[in-house]
């Protein structure tokens, strides 16, 4: 069954140890910046911190944008045939999540291959923020979190100084100061 | 002797007065002798003070300051993202360091560079620019006043990147306060020491990195072998996932409870209040994401949002503990989100959360104590917990405005003006004292009095084996530990890591020999690099003295020896200084220092046999 690399944005630390393990795997060496999956962090306002990898689809634009037909989708992975590959990097420019990568030293993209089904990232992400999940289960963490905001929207418990406390969302910040 | 791998071999010397960038090649004596990180910056340093015959302006042009990662930095085992800024301290007026973490040191190494070392001053405000092997100083006067996270902000416009790392200063560092510190990754600091002044010294509000090199391993297998057995140990350690939870919060409730928590300007020892402002009090009503350095699993950051009141939009990665203790219970605050603004504004203004909270603390007993009038705060009081003056306060600390100016040159400058205050601010050499209370612990007392850097507690932290200990400890023992962890926790900073894992988890120290000897082809044994650790320490001292400082600078500080703690399970507690002297004795008979505390003369000529380019 197809499985799916899904990473959650809230449990990400930004440690980058998936970039340093993808890079030993594929490369031999230590260089997060020749992985083919990369954390993009932001701050303060979103606080973010995304891990962002091939989501190997099944109608990539990659492909499409490749003049010599390189990437093609098998089973369960858009695979990339260096032999025919012409470095030209359109694929790069075509991914819309900008999930693949170049790099100087290197004659082709940087393209997530699943690690033949096992991936090394998901293996060694401290913080379980990287899963490896059958296809039907993607998104279930989104699903779980906007549960969580629409409850919020309407009203969240919280405590303070010990007491239990409720608040409307839309008052947060335009209480009466003291 | 070959360095077969693990570093670039490469100096950028850049001189900012002349306006040159010159990459020089590093002679390979100098990488084995002095590691990396603070071992490349107190050699650097000591060979630039021979050079000036001992007399340097800290905040002059001629100052040198180091920023050093280590041949450890960026690679592929546990918490690997430290980097060492290193220079004749303008708190102190002698050797000074602060690491940060973060990614710079990763960045930094991928552009090819082992130790990067400025002098000069820039006819205007600029920023250094380092790209990959081009590096160029480009003027930026609209960085001018401008907040670390605005000024990195417009940097990235400037360049046309978001993937650079950047090294910034706020409007201390510009405005020259003497504890202003470097700040990167939005909320990691180099804190202590004021190099975020020498920066500003030298007009320069920024150094930006990009890079892309493959780091030097000799034997990648190996290491992946060893890092994969140390990141195993860690993630099934017990606390591992409370360190992922809290951070550095834990230590609140522990501080509290054993009595060693500053609490209103060191008076007391145990906060009533510390449930308001401690882990739990986080976790329920800020915490909104976790945030690590590179490569740590541990992830001690922790980022918080302020969701209502007075502080509502307060978001910050923080406070840890020492931000907490010393904006929080050390100013008798118990509002955790005072306490986080009060840390956010202090990381865009740039300051050292430490240096800040004392002084602030210092002058609300001072306050109290009639020996500041209300004349000198320009009128407007301040007491224990009065969260909106310290905020105000804060902010005329980095503008130099009214007593701000004065707070604003540090322990030295307050005590200058008002040398009455000196039984109010908790210093050692001018650096005011981090915030574990010492009058519990001897052996802490003695670790601030012979840091290097003054009172932190960066170099040995005995405090919590002596509470462990009790009475039943000996001098010896006590001495030994500060001196075993003066060698071991500074080789951290030469290597280029962080020491939690091994301080917080008890990840062996062995592991660190073994990476050093598959990152760079070169078998050594930790002893060895202890070793070098205890070298750089005879260095440093040795600068230190050549400096003017001397046994009587090794000091507690007044509250210390005579003001006994007030509250908590350590209440009565002070250090008594004929128990002091005779430890200070022992410490330096174990260093081989003479009774002022000078080194030998062949420390000297040791480190002058080493030449640093090749």
């Amino acid at each position: 069954m197809a499985r799916k690399l899904a990473a959650i944005p809230e449990l990400c630390s930004g440690c980058r140890i998936c970039e340093l393990v993808c890079a030993i795997e594929h490369f031999g060496v230590n260089n997060p910046k020749k992985s083919a999956i990369r954390v993009l962090v932001t701050y303060p306002h979103p606080v973010m911190r995304l891990p962002i990898a091939c989501s190997q689809c099944k109608l990539p634009l990659c492909a499409d944008a490749c003049p010599v037909g390189a990437l093609r989708r098998s089973e369960t992975l858009v695979e990339l045939d260096r032999s025919s590959c012409i470095s030209c990097m359109k694929c790069v420019e075509a991914c819309p999540f900008g999930a693949i990568y170049a790099h100087g030293d290197l004659d082709h993209p940087v393209k997530c291959d699943l690690c033949g089904g096992q991936p090394r990232c998901v293996e060694k992400c401290p913080k379980g923020a990287l899963r490896f999940i059958p296809e039907q289960s993607l998104g279930e963490s989104k699903r779980m979190n906007n549960i969580l905001s629409y409850a919020h929207m309407k009203e969240i418990e919280f405590t303070e100084k010990g007491e239990q406390r409720r608040i409307r969302y839309a008052e947060i910040g335009k209480e009466e100061l003291p | 002797m070959t360095v077969k791998s693990g570093y670039f071999k490469r100096n950028l010397h850049v001189d900012l007065s002349a306006g040159s960038c010159q990459r020089r090649p590093l002679a390979d004596e100098f990488l084995v002798r002095y590691l990396g990180g603070r071992g490349f910056g107190a050699k650097l340093v000591w060979d630039h003070l021979l050079a000036h015959d001992f007399k340097l302006d800290p905040l002059g042009p001629e100052n040198l300051l180091v920023i050093a990662p280590g041949p450890l930095t960026g690679a592929y085992l546990p918490s690997s993202g430290k980097c060492s800024f290193v220079a004749v301290s303008p708190a102190t007026g002698v050797y000074g360091d602060s690491s940060i973490g973060g990614t710079l040191g990763m960045e930094l190494r991928q552009a090819g560079i082992d130790v990067l070392s400025i002098t000069g001053r820039a006819p205007q405000l600029s920023i250094l620019w380092i790209d990959e092997e081009a590096t160029s100083i480009v003027a930026m006067p609209e960085l001018a006043g401008k907040t670390c996270l605005e000024a990195e902000g417009l940097i990235k416009d400037r360049l046309g990147t978001h993937d650079v790392k950047i090294a910034v200063i706020g409007v201390a560092g510009e405005n020259l306060v003497r504890f202003a510190c470097v700040n990167a990754d939005w909320s990691r600091n180099a804190g202590r020491a004021g190099m975020g002044a020498i920066m500003g010294s030298k007009n320069l509000k920024a150094v930006a990195v990009r890079g892309s090199r493959d780091l030097p391993v000799h034997d990648l297998p190996a290491l992946v072998a060893e890092a994969e057995k140390a990141y195993a140990y860690m993630r099934s350690h017990k606390y591992f996932k409370m360190w992922q939870r809290e951070g550095l919060m834990m230590v609140m409730e522990y501080a509290s409870a054993a009595g060693i928590l500053p609490t209103h300007n060191f008076k007391d020892g145990t906060f009533a209040r510390v449930d308001k402002i401690n882990g739990e009090t986080m976790l329920e009503g800020y915490k909104i994401g976790d945030t690590a350095c590179f490569a740590c699993p541990m992830s001690c950051g922790n980022i918080n949002l302020v969701k209502q009141g007075k502080y509502v939009g307060t978001v910050t990665e923080g406070p840890e503990y020492e931000s907490c203790a010393m904006l929080g219970s050390n100013l008798g605050i118990d509002n955790f989100a005072a306490v986080l603004h009060g840390n956010q504004l202090c990381d865009e203004l740039g300051m050292d959360t430490i240096s800040t909270g004392s002084l602030i603390g210092a002058v609300i007993e001072g306050y109290e104590m009639g020996v500041l009038s209300l004349a000198d705060l320009d009128g407007q009081p301040i007491s224990w917990g009065d969260d909106s003056a310290v905020m105000a306060l804060i902010h005329k600390i980095a503008r130099r405005q009214g007593i701000g100016d004065t707070l604003a040159d540090g322990a030295r400058g307050v005590l200058r003006r008002w040398p009455e205050m000196h039984k109010y601010v908790l210093h050692v050499k001018g650096l005011e004292q981090s915030a574990y209370d010492s009058r519990a612990a001897s052996s802490m007392a003695l670790a601030y009095a012979t840091s290097d850097i003054g009172a932190h507690h960066t170099r040995a932290w005995t405090i919590a084996r002596e509470i462990e200990q009790g009475k039943n400890w000996s001098d010896e023992e006590r001495v030994d530990l500060v001196i075993y962890h003066q060698s071991l926790r500074p080789l951290f900073d030469m290597l280029g890591v962080c020491r939690l894992p091994w301080i917080e988890l008890g990840l062996n120290e062995q592991h660190y020999a073994r990476f050093y000897s598959a990152i760079t082809g070169r078998e050594v044994t930790l002893p060895e690099l202890l070793k070098l650790s205890s070298d750089i320490y005879d260095l440093t001292r040795l600068i230190n003295c050549r400096l003017g400082l001397g046994r009587k600078d090794d000091a507690m500080p007044y509250k210390v020896r005579a003001c006994p703690i007030r509250t908590g399970a350590t209440a009565g507690k002070v250090i008594d200084q004929a128990g002091f002297d005779r430890l200070l004795d022992l410490y330096y008979r174990k260093r081989g220092w003479d009774a002022e505390g000078n080194p030998p003369a062949e420390v000297e000529r040791l480190h002058n046999a080493c030449l640093v380019l090749g």
